[in-house]
């Protein structure tokens, strides 16, 4: 095996003994100078990801956040090179995580935190204006079969959990006790100009949102919405969308 | 393709409510709105890509993890043990080493 | 092969690898964004690291583009992986291209070292083995990156923990040897030369006398953390915590006696404080700076 393949072996186990070409000048024992870029490669990954999951952070504690966080370094090291885009598989490897199994809502938080990440850098895409919409509305015909553009940030999270709520107790917006975290909540993640910001909506309003992103047309997602939640406020959401930027382009059916 | 027929909901509706989202998102009280959520949603991110070196020769990345798919010696101590939890006596959340069930 | 196609072709001269001004510039940190609109701090310039701008849109790009407006920029390289036994990730080498392009930076760096293995990425700057395999093969990797960036790139001399048994040259003259034969300029970053030649008890003049001072096209500066190895000596650790030393600050001055006034960054990763400390640290730099700029390096500059 070449050089930097054991280099690699031995930096991302422990166990394994350092690499037998290393020396030194004083006859120190390499392994302890080769302890460096171990704890540099692993602590670097593991800070990443305390970064990009600060609430998750939050809810388990220092210690059992990085204890945690060292074994997905261990079993999934970055396969990118851009370290904003490093922790796409920490939810999925938490919700599979044994220890962390007493807190079941643990995943879907880390999940919203990644879309928050994802929605931060995405692209800059010009919203829909006034003039734009109203030329919409003047052909009242053609609205239905109309496919609405979202912007690039905008993302929906449907969880069995309140992850908006437990994601909000911890920017200060409301008490953690008064959190009942097995509650159902959707979450609408998107970036307002600078600002990525975070939304408890109803059921009807994320499913609306899922269709339009699936290219579905107004019209059908506008009725598959309204028929599982027949109080869904479609002019409310829109507007929502419409202030925050969220709407950045109409087609017609042809 | 037409398919307008078979909806529930009409033309007319959805114009209604596109119009009606227009005049909301127009009005002043929603743009105070949106100053205000800028304040609180305000958080920067840091870049992570440096080309620094952390620790030095005594931290996490040199000990062997603690987990090896049975036990594990950590506990969480974080906000979740502030979480109502409707299945435990004390209502709040009962948590507990893990230890793999034999 | 590079040095021609790097000439300027109405000159014949080689091209300028980098065009940063002669003054102190500071690490560009997100926290310090808006502050440094608002109030348009006296440095020199701004250094970003590449792959913190490799994402589509968002505030990274709204206030590097504002700042970029406003002063000269360098852009600092993390993740290319130079010295790696793989080929270039030329994905990788496609996004430096298009953000080089974008903000047309007064110079570009990078490291002597590696950081990524097949598909995996290290996130450290690892240490390269000096001998004849290894210089061929960083060299073509250095061709590369100037060809396909049609611009000559700086690289930077490594702070390394441990050395190879299996190195023939000892790291000036490899560095010396890379220079020569792909054109590239170097990025002499002085709390490296201080921190290397402490780990291996380097004399760290005779090293710096030892590198082609006529490539430096930039220097940093930065501060050190300092352990003990097994053998009790001092171990210390490139790790931008803290100010700059004041054994590297005696060391810059040297270099400035020989070098001239030179750009220089005052870099700063971890623990990072207010943007009045670092513009402070730069203007601590620029002091040392003017005492080498004479009347007539003021005019050229």
């Amino acid at each position: 095996m070449s050089d930097q393949h054991d280099f690699v072996a031995a930096l991302l186990d422990p166990e394994r003994d350092c690499p037998a070409e290393l020396s030194s000048w004083n006859g120190a024992d390499p392994s302890s100078r080769f302890a460096v870029y171990r704890n540099n490669v692993i602590s670097s990954l593991v800070n990443a990801l305390a970064d990009s999951f600060p609430v998750v952070l939050q809810l388990v504690g220092d210690e059992f956040f990085r204890a945690m966080a060292q074994v997905h370094v261990h079993a999934n090291p970055p396969r990118t090179r851009i370290l904003a885009e490093y922790g796409e598989a920490f939810p999925a490897f938490i919700e599979g995580f044994p220890p962390a199994s007493s807190l079941p809502y643990l995943a879907d938080v880390a999940r919203l935190e990644f879309l928050r990440i994802q929605a931060y850098h995405s692209a800059d895409t010009a919203p829909l204006n006034a003039e734009q919409i109203t030329t919409a509305l003047s052909q009242p015909d053609r609205l239905d079969g109309m496919t609405l553009e979202l912007h690039p940030s905008a993302a929906v999270l449907s969880s069995n959990f309140a992850i908006v709520s437990l994601w909000a107790a911890h920017q200060g917006e409301m008490a953690i006790a008064q959190v009942d975290p097995l509650r159902a909540e959707h979450a609408l993640v998107l970036r307002n100009r600078l600002d990525v910001e975070v939304m408890g909506i109803r059921h009807g309003a994320a499913l609306f949102i899922q269709a339009l992103r699936t290219g579905q047309c107004f019209g059908e997602a506008a009725e598959q919405a309204l028929a599982i939640d027949p109080e869904f406020d479609l002019s409310h959401l829109l507007a929502h969308l419409i202030s925050t930027g969220a709407l950045t382009g109409y087609r017609f059916a042809p | 393709m037409k398919s307008t027929t078979s909806r529930t909901v009409s033309a007319a509706s959805l114009a209604l409510a596109l119009g009606a989202a227009v005049a909301i998102s127009a009005a002043p009280v929603m743009t105070a709105q949106a100053a205000e959520n800028e304040k609180c949603f305000g958080v920067s991110l840091k870049g992570k890509n440096d080309c620094a070196a952390g620790a030095g020769t005594t931290c996490a990345g040199t000990a062997k993890t603690d987990y090896q798919g049975n036990a594990w010696k950590y506990v969480p101590t974080g906000t979740c043990t502030e979480t109502a939890s409707p299945t435990s006596p004390t209502g709040y959340g009962q948590l507990e080493a893990y230890k793999e069930k034999a | 092969m590079t040095l021609s196609l790097l000439a300027d072709e109405n000159s014949g001269a080689p091209a300028l690898s980098s065009t940063l001004p002669l003054r102190a510039g500071i690490g560009l940190k997100s926290q310090h964004y808006r502050q440094i609109l608002e109030s348009q701090p006296q440095v020199g310039f701004f250094e970003v690291h590449a792959e913190n701008y490799m994402v589509a849109g968002g505030p990274f790009h709204h206030y590097l583009q504002r700042i970029r407006e406003h002063y000269p920029l360098s852009i600092h390289g993390v993740g290319l992986s130079i010295g790696a036994e793989h080929p270039l990730d030329e994905q990788h080498l496609d996004r430096l291209a298009a953000l080089i392009e974008r903000y047309q930076p007064q110079s570009f760096s990078e490291h002597l070292a590696w950081s990524s293995h097949g598909e995996l990425f290290l996130n450290d700057l690892l240490p390269v083995a000096y001998n004849a395999t290894t210089l061929t093969r960083v060299c073509e990797h250095i061709d590369r990156v100037q060809n396909r960036l049609q611009r000559p790139m700086l690289l930077e001399n490594p702070s390394t923990y441990v050395e190879y048994a299996s190195s023939t040259m000892d790291e000036a003259s490899f560095i010396s040897e890379l220079i020569r034969r792909s054109g590239c300029g170097l990025l002499l970053d002085v709390n490296n030369v201080y921190v290397s030649c402490i780990n291996h008890n380097w004399d760290a003049l005779g090293y710096i006398n030892a590198l082609p001072l006529h490539a430096v096209g930039e220097l940093h500066l930065a501060g050190f953390a300092e352990d003990r190895d097994s053998a009790g000596d001092r171990l210390l650790i490139d790790a931008h915590g803290a100010p700059v030393d004041d054994a590297v600050w005696r060391l810059y001055a040297q270099v400035l006696q020989l070098l001239g006034p030179t750009p220089t960054l005052i870099e700063r990763d971890n623990d990072i404080p207010s943007l009045e400390v670092l513009v402070a640290e730069a203007q601590q730099a620029e002091r040392q700076l003017a005492l080498h700029r004479t009347p007539q390096r003021q005019a050229l500059a």
